[in-house]
């Protein structure tokens, strides 16, 4: 159990089925306190579905999913597992589209989460400068005003990577987030997300391989429901099966 | 002392061995069929016991007249006509005939009429004493219905009358009824313990509610192994009608569940697969049912010896119809709408308006009359259930239904392409699939079926311009529950649903019914928000 | 606090119309009643009780509009919370009625003596006070949304699924009502009303009264809304309805989000029916059918959803061209409502107030809420 013990996220022979249809087989993976992990795998590995299981969408027929080494994931549901500081970000950019890059950062800053507490909620000193903050990391304060959904799709994956850091989480899990991006966006990108594991534990889907060779952390390949292999992006590149089930000779 | 029941109970025995011996006595005379018209004189005598020996001897005599003359005496049509104590009889039409030959009396003067009186004891004789001609009488019909009042009034002094009866009688049916009716007799009276517990079984046997009012009659007043063996028997019956008003309510579950399922698989199409939500729906089910109406009206007024086919006229027509209109409303609106389906719903709702009021506006608000062709109308009885024919063509009309869709979609080529642009729209547009068209034939079979389900209704439902909305409730219901996207769900949720429905209106009434259900759907859907037969999967949460 | 809530969520158009409403609610009454009937500026009591009636239904377009325009719940059955406000009102009438019933009973009103009852059953007790018939009034609606709702938002029933079973709630609640040993008098309902808080209901006075009490409530109603809306909550909830999972991922309870707003909207809609009751004189089971509540959902559509005022529009609108159809060509209502209702849908997604704005961009309705006109498609995902 020490494994699990020193784990931020501990996934151990997590099986989920949809109709007969395995999407996790058994899945184990350990993820450290303060790692960057890259997921990668074919489409249908199971990424997507392991980011539901791990966040509370998706119950796991068997297995067991811990955080921090000791709670239970398996029995919370969405809101309770993001208070508990998972923070997920989606394969397609979801934000608020009808609201202000401002106003959607807003919303996502810690704290005050409750209806009455929300209803009472006044803009503090302290919560703008946080905003201001925030902003300046995804680089978006020039559009601060600006409506979500006059965004261009890069920019609306940064306000989401924004929104989750706001919510001060322990990990981030982060679906695909560049896909769609211009090579100038990818790059800044990396960047960032580099900057954020700097204090946050980060777990990494994608399929861009020049994205996840500049991300530089230990990748983990899945293939059908379970993991294939482990190790740095050299490593597993040459594994035969990886080889075989996803890269292609 | 004497209490009053034994007082009666005395009276009763009395008055048994009274009228056994009256029998008798009438059938020492029975032979006598000439003896008529001196029979019929005593009904004139003064002694009350005269009279009634005459009652029984004219009874007996089995004259043609005999009949006449007693019922005329037991409506006090019966005069006795001074001079010359002749009798007649005052006829419907206020003139007299002579009793004994019917021929006219001709012009009689008020005060030279005397009334034959009769009282309470003497009628109940007249009773009997027809049913004893009637028992006899050539027509089996007659004799079956005779056998059946006295099986109602359980008269005990029938008895010797019925054994005569059965000893003479051939036909199978008359002659259970003729043993039942002996069998109440014999409970009533005073035979035997062997007799009675053999007459308990064969009112057993009936297995009615008729049954258990006279075993429970009887077994109020018997002792020891009688009353043992009676209310042996009410539970013996009893379960059998449980088991049968189960049955009945299964059957008219059904009958109401093909309703819904007609009504529904429509939209089990247009919003099970296509996702759109018709409220319009019910409106193509009322366009149906008036496509059956018009088609009866011209073959009424044109060619009334086709009226029995106008149902075979009315399915296509009223597929044409609703299925033009619903093709209309695709192409004319709903296309607009895709992925908004509250926007979609408010849309059809308003052509739903539109739909209902130009139908007021043709053939007036209020119900039209659509018959049933000769074949679809009676009934017939399996055992303990009386079944109206049209609900059973109804059952059997949806399943026929059911599954001519679901073999339409899952083996022809349309069926085929129109699965593929649901599952992927795009892919099944690169394979050359015209997706538009697909989307606008779908969307014209739900409504099409919706037509052909009115024709249906309008065999079992008022046909008025409202007839749709009192269905769209429902049919929703039905998809929602049986699971969104799957014809197996609308065909068990409608089913369930209608059974459902059936058991609940003996104890709660139909409106209450009605409203338990629409609460347990909306618990149920709470619970199980993609219905009974959901389809799991990452990709429908999308 | 409160004033800083209030001044968070008033603009000067907020106060502009504010004012609109007060005067209104000041002149008419005064028009109605100290203008002689042959003036030319004379109002009439039909047209007191008219616009009486109009009101209401604004009020009950706002409540449909709080959680439909700003949180995509559309409740096809806001009508069922309207009718069981009016019940409430219509049984502190009944109560009111006393002795001077038909058949004279002191306590039963007339149906229940009809009906051979011998006493007043137990949820008719209390009745005769004013104070509990006005708490009744929001309580009992509030709760059934409660009720309701927690199963609801509890399961994620969302989209067109909650449409369809709000829509199945009033149709229940409607055939419940139409049985007469319900206990609200079934087909007929509740009428014959004599007088409220001791004034008769025939006098101008009263009527006037009951105009202006109704002005006040839209007031209030839209106070209401607009501390909500320009709240963070009211961010939360337009969150919601354009991602509702993003909110959830952000750690809210999004059930109980939709909850609060779903229940404060069904008692604004209770007080909606409460003061619609009187002014018509009576309330039936009709109330609850789905028809009712699908046509103040257009009338939302018409104005502008996702704005305060568009709701208000729409709901006099279109009661209006009701009003005048029904009087002059009955056979064309049902067609030109259907009609509206498409075109609406199709050609004005964003109702008057959005067709206004396109033209005139610096409308107040501007701030957030009117942004939410473009349809969302959260709310379809099933």
């Amino acid at each position: 159990m020490s494994v699990a013990a020193n784990s931020i996220l501990y996934l151990d022979g997590v099986t989920v089925s949809f109709d007969g249809f395995r999407a996790l087989n058994s899945l184990s993976l350990v993820v450290e306190p303060g790692e960057m992990r890259a997921i990668i795998g074919p489409n249908g590995a199971g990424k997507t579905t392991m980011m539901d299981v791990i966040t509370g969408k998706t119950r796991p027929d068997e297995g067991d999913v811990r955080f921090d080494g000791k709670i239970d994931l398996t029995n919370l549901d969405e809101a309770e597992i993001a208070e508990l500081g998972i923070g997920r970000k989606f394969q397609k950019p979801t934000v608020f589209e009808h609201q202000t890059v401002e106003e959607n950062l807003s919303l996502a800053l810690a704290g005050t989460r409750g209806v009455l507490e929300s209803f009472l909620w006044f803009a503090s000193a302290e919560s703008n400068e946080r905003t201001d903050e925030l902003l300046e990391t995804i680089r978006l304060t020039s559009v601060r005003k600006a409506l979500a959904s006059s965004l261009s799709h890069g920019q609306k994956q940064w306000l989401e990577i924004g929104m989750l850091l706001a919510q001060d989480p322990k990990v981030l899990l982060v679906d695909e987030p560049v896909a769609g991006m211009t090579d100038s966006e990818t790059e800044q990108t990396a960047k960032l997300l580099r900057e954020i594991a700097k204090d946050h534990s980060v777990v990494v889907v994608e399929h861009d391989m020049a994205f996840v060779r500049d991300l530089d952390v230990k990748v983990t390949v899945l293939a059908e429901g379970s993991v294939l292999a482990e190790g740095s992006l050299d490593v597993v590149s040459v594994n035969e099966k990886v080889i075989e089930s996803y890269l292609g000779r | 002392m004497c209490t009053v029941a034994q007082l009666t109970d005395i009276m009763k025995l009395a008055r048994s061995l009274v009228l056994v011996l009256l029998c008798l006595l009438a059938g020492l005379t029975a032979s006598a069929a000439s003896d008529f018209p001196q029979a019929l004189s005593g009904l004139a005598e003064k002694s009350f016991k005269k009279r009634l020996g005459a009652i029984n001897a004219v009874a007996v005599s089995g004259h043609e007249r005999a009949q006449t003359v007693l019922e005329a005496l037991a409506q006090r049509r019966l005069f006795v006509a001074n001079p010359g104590k002749r009798l007649v009889i005052k006829t419907e039409a206020g003139g007299y005939q002579m009793a004994v030959t019917g021929e006219p009396a001709g012009e009689i003067a008020k005060p030279a009429l005397k009334r034959v009186k009769t009282n309470n004891r003497l009628r109940k004789v007249i009773r009997n004493a027809l049913g004893t001609l009637t028992l006899r009488s050539p027509d089996p019909a007659r004799r079956l219905a005779a056998a059946q009042t006295i099986f109602a009034s359980r008269d005990a002094s029938a008895l010797p009358i019925l054994e005569v009866a059965l000893a003479a009688e051939t036909d199978i049916q008359v002659r259970t009824v003729m043993e039942r009716a002996r069998a109440a007799s014999t409970l009533m009276g005073s035979a035997g313990e062997a007799d009675k517990l053999e007459a308990i079984s064969t009112i057993r046997q009936m297995g009615n509610q008729d049954a258990i009012a006279l075993l429970s009659a009887f077994g109020d007043r018997a002792k020891g192994a009688e009353k043992a063996a009676a209310s042996q028997a009410i539970a013996e019956i009893e379960r059998t009608l449980a088991l049968w008003s189960g049955a009945q309510n299964v059957i008219y579950g059904l009958s109401l569940g093909s309703v819904l399922l007609l009504a529904a698989i429509g939209l089990a199409i247009t919003f099970g697969v296509m996702g759109v939500i018709n409220m319009a729906h019910g409106e193509m089910v009322m366009l149906g049912a008036y496509v059956t109406f018009a088609v009866q009206e011209v073959l009424r007024t044109s060619f009334p010896g086709l009226f029995d086919w106008s149902l075979l006229f009315a399915i296509p027509l009223a597929f044409l119809v609703s299925g033009c209109v619903g093709v209309a409303l695709e192409r004319g609106v709903i296309r607009f709408l895709y992925g908004r389906p509250l926007e979609t719903l408010l849309a059809t709702w308003g052509v739903s308006l539109i739909l209902q009021q130009a139908v007021r506006t043709i053939f007036g608000p209020n119900n039209r009359e659509v018959g049933n062709p000769s074949w679809m109308s009676g009934s017939f009885e399996l055992g303990q259930l009386a079944l109206t024919w049209n609900r059973l063509y109804i059952i059997l009309f949806a399943l026929l239904i059911f599954a001519g869709l679901y073999a339409a979609m899952r083996w022809t080529s349309f069926g085929l392409q129109m699965r593929s642009v649901v599952q992927n729209r795009q892919m099944a547009g690169a394979m050359g699939i015209r997706t538009k068209w697909i989307d606008a034939l779908t969307f014209g079979l739900g409504s099409g079926i919706a037509g052909i389900a009115g024709v249906a209704i309008s065999q079992i439902d008022n046909v008025s311009p409202n007839l749709g909305q009192s269905y769209i409730i429902d049919s929703f219901m039905v998809v929602v529950f049986g699971g969104v996207g799957n014809l197996w769900g609308t065909l068990v949720g409608a089913m369930t649903l209608g059974v459902a429905n059936k058991f609940l209106e003996p104890y709660a009434g139909a409106v209450l019914a009605k409203i338990f259900v629409l609460v347990f759907i909306i618990l149920f859907i709470q619970k199980r928000p993609r219905g009974l037969f959901a389809l799991k999967g990452r990709g429908i949460e999308a | 606090m409160i004033v800083r809530l209030l001044s968070r969520s008033l603009d000067h158009w907020s106060y502009g119309f504010l004012a609109v409403l007060v005067l209104v609610s000041i002149i008419l009454p005064a028009l109605h009643l100290l203008v002689p009937p042959g003036s030319y500026f004379h109002v009439s009591g039909y047209a007191i009780g008219l616009m009486g009636k109009y009101l209401c239904f604004a009020l009950l377009a706002l409540s449909v509009d709080l959680i439909w325009g700003f949180c995509g719940i559309l409740s096809l059955g806001h009508g069922a919370f309207f009718a069981l406000g009016g019940y409430a009102m219509g049984m502190y009438l009944m109560r009111q009625i006393g002795s001077r019933g038909v058949y004279g009973h002191p306590e039963l009103p007339d149906f229940m003596v009809f009906l051979n009852w011998q006493e007043l059953p137990w949820f008719w007790l209390g009745f005769d006070s004013f104070a509990y018939a006005a708490v009744m009034i929001v309580a009992v609606p509030g709760a059934l949304a409660f009720v309701f709702g927690w199963f609801a938002f509890r399961s994620r029933v969302t989209g067109v699924y909650l449409s369809i079973i709000t829509q199945a709630l009033t149709y229940a609640l409607m055939l419940a009502f139409f049985r007469n040993d319900m206990g609200f008098g079934g087909n007929n309902g509740l009428t014959d009303f004599k007088d409220i808080l001791g004034f008769s209901l025939q006098a101008p006075g009263t009527r006037a009264a009951l105009f202006s009490a109704s002005a006040l409530a839209l007031g209030l109603g839209f106070v209401v809304c607009r501390l909500i809306t320009r709240s963070r909550a009211g961010k939360v909830l337009e969150a919601i309805r354009d991602a509702e999972s993003r909110v959830r991922f952000l750690g809210y309870r999004v059930e109980r989000y939709k909850l609060a707003v779903f229940v404060i909207s069904a008692c604004l809609a209770g007080i909606a029916g409460a003061l619609y009751v009187p002014q018509v004189g009576i309330i039936n089971p009709g109330e609850f059918s789905p028809a009712n509540s699908i046509e103040i959902v257009i009338a939302v559509a018409v104005g502008g959803r996702g704005t305060l005022f568009g709701p208000i529009v729409g709901a006099v609108l279109v009661n209006f061209a009701k009003t005048w159809f029904t009087g002059a060509l009955p056979e064309l209502w049902l067609f030109a409502l259907g009609g509206l209702f498409i075109a609406v849908t199709l050609f004005l997604p964003r109702g008057i107030v959005g067709l206004v704005q396109s033209y005139w961009p610096r409308l107040p309705a501007a701030g957030v809420a009117n942004r939410a006109a473009k349809p969302s498609t959260e709310g379809s995902t099933r």
